[in-house]
């Protein structure tokens, strides 16, 4: 049984199945729309990312949740209460939301040891001290800091000043945890390893969360659900996969990954979501089947949009609508060859298999195939 | 998992969240330090100016409203030379600070001169010694007639009249540039020491010498510190009181400073004449301090970044024996000299300008200490005990308000913090005299004048931004999200500054209070303005002593401030740091 079952009745998924709703959130900072129109729901234990590069605002949002921003518009609702909704004048403070935080820079304070830290929750939330002990130091051999109670703040190493503020933000059992960019103070080797430990904590305690990155391999790796946000508003909101093979725009897939992102027009609707779009660079056309994104219909500018790694580059024309081009760099790997392929004024980037043996200066063709070929919102 | 949650130790939500955001507890105590802190700065000085346009009339007892008060700045046989030996002053000392400030920081901070790490501290400690108490020393040493340097010139060398003599305009331009050279050393031994040794190495790289890396890279990076430095001792001169009231105004050389004081209480006392040549040295003041703040302040470049750096340090050779007797030589005049010979004639029954071992008696201080002794003096006995009072109840005060002042400049955004971080620069740039002037006219009617209720708020409004600073410099190092993830494991806003941002502010506060303790300890020319009979302070003590008494009882009791000051900074120092005085 996980602990987050335990709290009241009253914390059920509201009526639109979702425990955190987001509706309509809008802040400004002077005439800036910081957060523009931003609507958005998490169901009850799940982990959601929002991801974007620093100024789209996802920092503005988690803050807002938080309480430690107020909002211009909009409302926020967490198991069915009202956080903060400007239009009736409500206003949750920040210390009434039972919401576990977890910081940039950790935020530990510097004065107190670990298990004082950690404690402090509990303190103010008084609960009594024999409970506290047991449960301070319960939480901290869950993030592995069993060994670390009594060492000052000051002592810990990065890593382990990110474990003790997971302990604080979860040793009170919130309704909601919030995580803004915690991992991105430490070094890769560490932040690798901490990603999948983070991961395995919150599903082992079962807090619905809220994560903030600008990692986007971070948020592929930790989230059931990822929101990509631009400029203060939402892109896409899905699941990993999803947001990976089905981007709804070039935004989206250009900021997931890598993506060949070349201007296009649709020409034909042959099925439900599937068509062909015509491309052009430097004097050569293509025809290429693809699937159409939202909105896409016949005669539509668009934006074809294909992974590396979805790109087939051979040496010999299999008859199909190839495209032939010259392989202008191809840098060995190991598990691939990333090559870079000229197509007219275009450079393809292309994931081949080893086994190709693919050299800068050959002639290769090119094949797409129709299911991970996208025309996309440009 | 096993850690869980009894039932009823999650917060308790209310059903309905009916919580104003405008009505918090962070809100309402934002409002009253808004209001109490614009009372207590702006009053005062909107007072003033009314009370510069009120005329009063022949017989003295009623006022009109006119400009006469300003005519009378230009018309007046004694005022508008006063105004001139004020600029002089400021300018001189100006000269000379920064002369010796900036010697002595380039010495400190990028010599080889040997002892440096030793003498570092005690170039400070003019700083916090009494100006006032320097001048009654330096006049008992070089004075005209009762100098001991003079006599001594004229005893063993046969030197006819004076070799030197302290009692002019030259001589308040001599102590006070002594006495305000650290304020410059301060702007600019920091700039020196953390500057990124690689912007003067790369210089060199392309090609410039020592003198042109110099000319080129380092005296700019520096030129800001050295102008804010420059500004602020013209400016302090400009309102010192003491300096020029012992040693020009009784020779003739009257100071706009020593002329607003004889109209506050002297016998032609006449407030709103004060009032007036008030405004003209505040508005000059103002005025500079306004420029260092907006054009200058920005320009520095201590603090680019946070990194400790090992300045390039210049071996200056045989040189540096010379670089040492520079240093050795300050301290001497600035410090042992003048304590010596406050020493020495607070030990003589009376002074005349030699010393006489038989004489040799403690009695100077029993008559100025110990207020049970029969025939001790009540004006001194009283300041010291004021003066102790006052300094611990205003440092104690003033931290709490700079504490909730720096809290909300910093941690709150909005129009509020905006306007309370200028509040705070405000009192910065008035004299004390002048802001004492504006305390007196706004509070002559009510029932804190004369008691030491008034001085108190004179002293706090005048020097809370100082201990504001401290805790400032404090508060940005500190991450807001320390403060934040508090609130967010529940806390409320006080219950986070209780426990979270007061125990992490600790140093900043303490620093703060001692600074401000010993401000308040040897602080004279707002007490010279607001004491009333009882309420003398300890510098006020010293004043009445040397007006009324004589040279030996007051060298006594300035003694006696001096050893208090001393300790305070010892202890400071001891418990500050090194970093906290330079900060």
């Amino acid at each position: 049984m996980t602990a987050g079952s335990m709290l009241g009745a009253m914390d059920n998924n509201s009526a639109s199945g979702q425990y955190v709703e987001v509706q309509g959130l809008v802040k400004l900072f002077g005439n800036d729309r910081a957060v523009d129109n931003v609507s958005f729901g998490v169901a009850k234990g799940k982990f959601l990312t929002l991801l974007g590069p620093s100024g789209c605002g996802k920092t503005t949002t988690l803050m807002s949740i938080a309480g430690l921003h107020t909002i211009d518009a909009g409302q926020i609702r967490v198991g069915g209460v009202v956080y903060t909704a400007p239009a009736q004048g409500l206003f949750l403070p920040p210390e009434k939301r039972d919401i576990g935080m977890v910081f940039q820079s950790y935020a530990i304070w510097p004065h107190m040891t670990v298990a004082e830290n950690v404690a402090y929750p509990l303190e103010i939330r008084k609960v009594e001290r024999a409970e506290i002990d047991a449960r301070v130091a319960d939480v901290l051999k869950l993030v592995g800091l069993g060994q670390m109670a009594d060492k000052l703040a000051t002592q810990l190493s990065g890593g382990q000043q990110q474990r003790a503020a997971l302990a604080r933000a979860i040793v009170s059992q919130p309704r909601l945890l919030l995580f803004d960019e915690p991992l991105s103070n430490l070094d890769l080797k560490l932040r690798e390893q901490m990603r999948v430990e983070l991961k395995r904590i919150q599903h082992e305690v079962g807090i619905t969360s809220i994560y903030v990155t600008h990692d986007q391999a971070e948020a592929l790796v930790m989230s059931d659900e990822i929101i990509v946000m631009s400029k203060g508003r939402i892109q896409q909101k899905g699941g990993p996969r999803e947001i990976y093979a089905r981007p709804v725009n070039a935004y989206v897939s250009n900021f997931i990954g890598v993506a060949n992102l070349l201007k296009g027009r649709v020409i034909a609707v042959t099925a439900p979501g599937r068509g062909e779009v015509e491309i052009a660079a430097g004097g050569r056309t293509a025809q290429l089947a693809c699937r159409l994104g939202a909105g896409i219909g016949a005669g539509a500018e668009a934006m074809l949009s294909v992974r590396p790694e979805n790109v087939e580059a051979t040496r010999q024309n299999g008859g199909g609508p190839d495209l032939e081009g010259e392989v202008i760099q191809a840098i060995f790997l190991g598990n691939c060859i990333d090559c870079r392929v000229r197509w007219g004024e275009f450079e393809w980037k292309v994931m081949a298999h080893p086994r190709t043996g693919l050299k800068a200066g050959e002639k290769v063709y090119l094949r797409f195939d129709p299911e991970h070929t996208l025309a996309v919102q440009p | 998992m096993s850690v869980q949650t009894a039932a009823g130790t999650t917060l308790q939500i209310p059903a309905t969240s009916r919580w104003r955001s405008l009505v918090t507890q962070e809100s309402v105590a934002t409002l009253v330090v808004s209001v109490i802190v614009g009372a207590a700065v702006i009053l005062p000085l909107l007072v003033l100016v009314i009370s510069s346009f009120r005329v009063l009339d022949s017989s003295g007892f009623d006022t009109a409203w006119g400009l006469d008060n300003y005519v009378t700045l230009y018309t007046d046989r004694v005022i508008p030379k006063a105004f001139v030996n004020t600029l002089v002053i400021s300018a001189g000392s100006t000269v000379l600070a920064t002369f010796f400030g900036v010697s002595l920081a380039w010495i400190n901070a990028r010599t080889n001169c040997p002892g440096r790490d030793r003498l570092e501290p005690y170039n400070l400690i003019p700083f916090f010694l009494s100006p006032f108490v320097g001048a009654i020393a330096w006049h008992n040493l070089a004075g005209g007639k009762t100098g001991l340097l003079n006599s001594w010139a004229h005893d063993y060398f046969g030197v006819q009249g004076n070799l030197v003599n302290v009692d002019n305009i030259y001589g308040v331009i001599w102590v006070t540039g002594l006495f305000f050279a650290p304020l410059v050393y301060l702007f600019v031994v920091g700039s020196l020491r953390r500057m990124d040794p690689s912007l003067e190495d790369s210089a060199r790289t392309t090609g410039a010498g020592v003198v042109r890396t110099a000319m080129t890279v380092t005296l700019p990076l520096v030129a800001p510190g050295i102008l804010s430095g420059a500004i602020i001792v013209f400016v302090t001169s400009a309102g010192e009181f003491g300096v020029p009231f012992k040693l020009s105004a009784p020779y003739g050389w009257q100071t706009l400073t020593t002329q607003i004081f004889s109209k506050a209480v002297g016998d032609d006392a006449n407030l709103y004449l004060g009032a007036a040549m008030s405004m003209a040295l505040g508005i000059i003041t103002v005025l500079l301090i306004w420029i260092q703040q907006r054009y200058i302040a920005p320009r520095s470049f201590t603090t680019v970044t946070g990194k400790g750096f090992r300045p390039n340090v210049i071996d200056l050779g045989g040189w540096k024996w010379l670089a040492l007797a520079f240093n050795v030589l300050f301290l001497l005049v600035a410090v042992l000299l003048p304590i010596l010979c406050l020493l020495v004639v607070s030990l003589h029954p009376v002074w005349q300008a030699e010393i006489i071992p038989a004489d040799l008696t403690l009695h100077n201080y029993v008559r100025t200490l110990f207020f049970w002794a029969p025939d001790h003096i009540a004006a001194a006995t009283n300041g010291i005990y004021n003066s102790f009072i006052l300094a611990f109840a205003g440092a104690t005060i003033a931290m709490v308000l700079s504490l909730v002042v720096s809290y909300m400049i910093h941690r709150t955004k909005g129009a509020g913090a905006r306007l309370l971080d200028f509040l705070c620069v405000v009192p910065v740039g008035f004299p004390g005299i002048v802001l004492a002037m504006g305390v007196l006219v706004t509070y002559i009617r009510t029932p804190i004048y004369a008691t030491l209720w008034i001085i108190l708020l004179g002293y706090i409004t005048r020097f809370f931004p100082y201990g504001q600073r401290n805790v400032s410099s404090v508060m940005l190092a500190i991450s807001e999200e320390l403060d934040q993830s508090s609130r967010m494991a529940g806390a409320s806003w006080f219950t986070t500054l209780r426990r979270i941002t007061i125990p992490l502010l600790k140093p900043g506060i303490f620093a703060g209070w001692v600074l401000l303790f010993i401000i308040f300890l040897r602080e004279l020319s707002i007490s010279i303005i607001l004491y009333g009979p009882g309420t003398e302070t300890l510098s006020v003590g010293v004043y009445y002593l040397t007006n009324y008494e004589n040279e030996t009882l007051t060298s006594a009791l300035s003694m006696a401030q001096t050893v208090v000051l001393l300790v305070c900074v010892f202890v400071f120092r001891r418990i500050a740091g090194r970093e906290a005085l330079t900060a």
